[in-house]
């Protein structure tokens, strides 16, 4: 069959091819510019959606290497105050043995005393070493000096009303802390209303688990455990839901901060503690018991002092403890920055692996780039001598 | 007996008759590049024969019509196609724009500012007392909102452009409607006589091509000539010389957004009988896929701000005391926000799990990014992100490609039609010269039967 052919079939499909070609040769050209094969969602709808989560498991890769690093500054400091405790410690042991035998006399023992003090001033200050703004020892409680000069008997702080309160009463604590280590007691009422018929839950790790609904005595008086209770006096204003009231009970002893241990996510789903608190390491608080680092030494210098030989012999073995306490905690330190390299290198070899997935799919593939994009120049030069020729042959040209 | 003046009378249709054919051939010269022409070609008859004696004879020519080279399926088929075309042009156009309002190819998208939410979370966790750290999550929550606010804005000036264009086509159609009625009653004027209006009749297949273009339609031809036109479900657009115009109404219970009614019946939407041509993509556009990505877009919002806030709520802030909502509870992406009292005091950011303040709430949200709390439990927001956007690409391509078909299948009915209906040059030569050779022959055997005149007067003298 033949076809009619007329001059606008002719111009339009040169129009059309023109257009067609030159959509697909700058498509090309915008590929080779960005060097990427997807420039917007349409490009590859599955692929842009793949792209964007590894983007976000990149991200998130890079956020824990970046948790990684701060964990690891954390623990080399750490270790490094540790290390400096562990000599000065020696030093003291040595002092101990020295003066605890029978060459040494009163006299030594006055000045083995009198330096004895400035190591134990040099020992306190590493227990309460910073990292930039952060205590290293105080647990979570990183803005507390951790140590204090002097010991403290057991003790409980007043009430700290929560500031969105709605009671207006006033709170009290009462009894006597017998509790072994340092405690934040928090109440929280559940629901409100008068003495007696309002409820609270009672938390004694700061807020982190909480007990049972009970409901507030008629008296106002909340046992808070361990002999200690909080007594409060009704105001104008009921108890609220919401209401809180935090108390801060101390063991006896030189320790302000906690037992809780700083933790971070260092690999996905991966949330590790770093660093030691201060009561694990220098006291005999709380569940991992130990020696009492500075009730040692104020014993020792009193026995220096007293010119007390079996006094300060008997100092020897929580001498030792406290060397084995801290030597245990330096190795600790050691191992969680053995645990965060290999972490770290998991989270490198995924960024590696996620990163040429990623690639795969967004990359640009250069030779194919320029092969297509030859060819394409070629059937656009094609159209192009095409649509110049287009207008030259006529029938005009032959009859006259 | 044939005689001399008959002879003479044929010559003169002879001449008279080639004379047209070369007008007819010079209009189809003249529009060679007009839109929507319909080449004309003469057809010659004979005027009959006479008895002369034993055999019969021609007696002249006449050209008898002069015919519009036209199909009528071909037509259906154009017009058909204007509708598909029409529908998925408008769509690609449209949500052209969606997917570049989900572009992340160069980030600053949704996706990285959530990252970026994350992991601020995840450094005020290592760092819970630091006011560095807490403003630098303020102001990446902030980026995220309203990254959350744009988007949602974006998409719905996309919807309120497709109404505007949606109110101006009806507007247009109108004017079409209108103009389709004059010409049927002016192709019935010319018609009735027995003439045919072939350009008229060129206009208003042009016409008829436009407007199915816009609408979903179907129409007939009547005896009469006029063309009546009809919305798919059988409510008539034009009859004859009569136009039913339509209009536009806001519907409150579809964000203002207007109805598309009959002019005569303004209490019924007639959205749902159009289901091709630009309105009806438009339609789809503003009804369906768009409000679709803003549903997405509004759960991906109240989902994160519920899962943040309340996870915020269990914590407790610089001062010990519990967490307030970390985002003010809204209703969507749209209105989006970072809580006042945050925004006031970034001490009030609930990081600890404690009252003496760890980190732990803050790495406990920051996890929030690999729970399943998106479409009951199954997806975590980054991955619903991706796949809506996986969604908007997935609908983009559709339309483009949809639109690159039709478009070609398209191009291939015209190009039949015009193979048909268009003016061929060489063809309009070859004619041209045909009819010059006949006119030529006719004025040859007008000289001789002129001569054989002088013939017959000297025979006579």
């Amino acid at each position: 069959m033949i076809t009619r052919v007329t001059e606008k079939i002719k111009f339009d499909l040169v129009n059309s091819s023109l257009f067609r070609v030159q959509d697909q040769y700058t498509e090309l050209i915008e590929k080779a510019s960005s060097m990427k094969e997807v420039n917007r969602p349409s490009d590859d709808p599955l692929g842009t959606g793949k792209i964007l989560d590894y983007r976000s498991s990149l991200s998130y890769i890079e956020q824990c290497d970046g948790n990684i690093s701060t964990a690891r500054s954390w623990l080399t400091v750490t270790e490094s105050k540790l290390t400096s405790v562990y000599d000065i410690l020696v030093e003291i042991k040595e002092t101990a043995l020295s003066q605890g035998s029978d060459t040494a006399s009163a006299e030594t023992r006055q000045i083995a005393a009198a330096s004895l003090e400035t190591l134990i001033d040099e020992l306190r200050s590493l227990a309460n070493s910073k990292l930039g703004d952060r205590y290293l020892f105080s647990g979570t409680r990183t803005d507390t000096e951790p140590f204090s000069e002097t010991a403290s008997p057991a003790r409980a702080d007043a009430p700290v009303a929560g500031s969105g309160n709605a009671f207006d009463g006033t709170a009290a604590t009462g009894g006597s802390y017998t509790g072994d280590a340092n405690r934040t007691c928090v109440v929280k009422i559940v629901s409100g209303g008068a003495f007696g018929t309002a409820t609270y839950q009672l938390s004694s790790d700061g807020g982190k688990t909480w007990g049972t609904d009970t409901a507030v005595p008629g008296t106002g008086v909340i046992s808070l455990g361990d002999g200690l209770d909080m007594t409060l006096t009704a105001g104008t204003a009921d108890l609220a839901a919401g209401d809180l009231f935090t108390v801060r009970a101390y063991a006896e002893g030189y320790y302000n901060g906690n037992g809780e241990a700083l933790s971070l996510e260092m690999a996905k789903g991966v949330v590790l503690e770093y660093g030691v608190s201060g009561e694990d390491v220098f006291t005999a608080q709380g569940a991992s018991g130990g020696t009492d680092l500075f009730a040692m030494l104020e014993d020792l210098k009193t026995a220096l002092e007293g010119d007390d030989a079996d006094g300060i012999l008997a100092q020897l073995d929580t001498i030792n403890g406290s060397i084995a306490s801290v030597s245990r905690y330096t190795a600790k330190c050691g191992s969680l920055s053995n645990n965060l390299d290999i972490l770290e290198q998991g989270n490198e070899e995924l960024d590696l692996r996620i990163t040429e997935l990623c690639s795969e799919i967004e990359d640009a593939d250069m030779t194919k780039l320029i092969t297509d994009y030859s060819a394409k120049e070629i059937a656009l030069q094609a159209c192009y001598e095409m649509s110049s020729r287009l207008g030259s042959l006529s029938i005009l040209d032959y009859i006259g | 007996m044939s005689d001399l003046f008959q002879i003479m009378n044929t010559t003169k249709q002879a001449i008279l008759s080639h004379t047209t054919a070369i007008s007819v051939t010079s209009g189809n010269i003249a529009n060679v590049n007009t839109e929507g022409y319909s080449r004309l070609r003469p057809v010659f008859g004979s005027k009959g024969t006479i008895s002369a004696g034993a055999v019969d004879i021609e007696v002249g020519v006449e050209i008898s019509t002069i015919e519009r080279i036209y199909n009528r399926y071909l037509e259906t088929q154009v017009v058909e196609q204007a509708q598909d075309v029409g529908y998925n042009q408008v769509q690609s156009d449209l949500l052209g724009q969606v997917d570049g309002i989900f572009d992340e190819s160069d980030g600053g998208g949704i996706n990285e500012l959530m990252s970026a939410f994350w992991n601020a979370w995840s450094d005020l966790s290592a760092s819970p007392e630091g006011y560095e750290e807490r403003d630098a999550l303020v102001s990446a929550a902030r980026n995220l909102t309203q990254a959350f606010q744009e988007r949602s804005r974006e998409l719905t000036d996309v919807q309120a452009d497709a109404n505007e264009t949606l109110a101006s086509d009806i507007e247009s159609l109108n004017g079409y409607l209108r103009e389709m009625a004059d010409l049927n009653d002016k192709i019935v004027e010319v018609e009735i006589t027995g003439g045919t209006a072939s350009d008229l009749r060129d206009k208003r297949s042009t016409l008829l091509k436009t407007m199915s273009g816009m609408i979903e339609l179907d129409y007939y031809e009547a005896s009469d000539g006029s063309l009546s036109v009809f919305l798919s479900d059988g409510r008539s657009l034009v009859e004859g010389g009569v136009s039913h115009a339509l209009d536009v109404v806001v519907n409150p219970s579809n964000g203002n957004y207007y109805d598309i009614v009959f002019e005569s019946d303004p209490g019924t939407a007639i959205n749902d009988r159009i289901h091709s041509g630009q309105i009806a993509g438009l339609l789809s556009v503003r009804d369906d896929l768009i409000p679709g990505y803003l549903s997405d877009l509004d759960d991906l919002a109240n989902n994160l701000v519920s899962a943040v806030n309340s996870r915020h709520g269990q914590g407790f802030d610089l001062n010990g005391d519990s967490g307030g909502n970390f985002f003010s509870v809204g209703s969507g992406a749209r209105d989006m926000e970072v809580d006042a009292a945050i925004l006031a005091d970034s001490g009030k950011i609930a990081a600890a799990t404690t009252v003496d303040g760890n980190g732990d709430n803050a790495l406990g949200i920051s996890q929030i990014q690999d729970s399943l709390i998106m479409k009951g439990n199954t997806l975590t927001v980054g991955s619903f992100y991706s796949s809506l956007v996986s969604r908007v690409g997935g609908d983009v391509q559709n339309a483009s490609r949809s639109l690159e078909h039709q478009t070609l299948i398209q191009e291939q009915y015209e190009t039949s039609m015009e193979s048909l209906s268009g003016v061929s040059l060489d063809e309009e030569m070859m004619n041209l010269i045909r009819y010059q050779m006949g006119y030529n022959a006719a004025g040859k055997l007008c000289a001789v039967v002129s001569e054989m005149m002088d013939t017959l007067i000297a025979l006579g003298e």
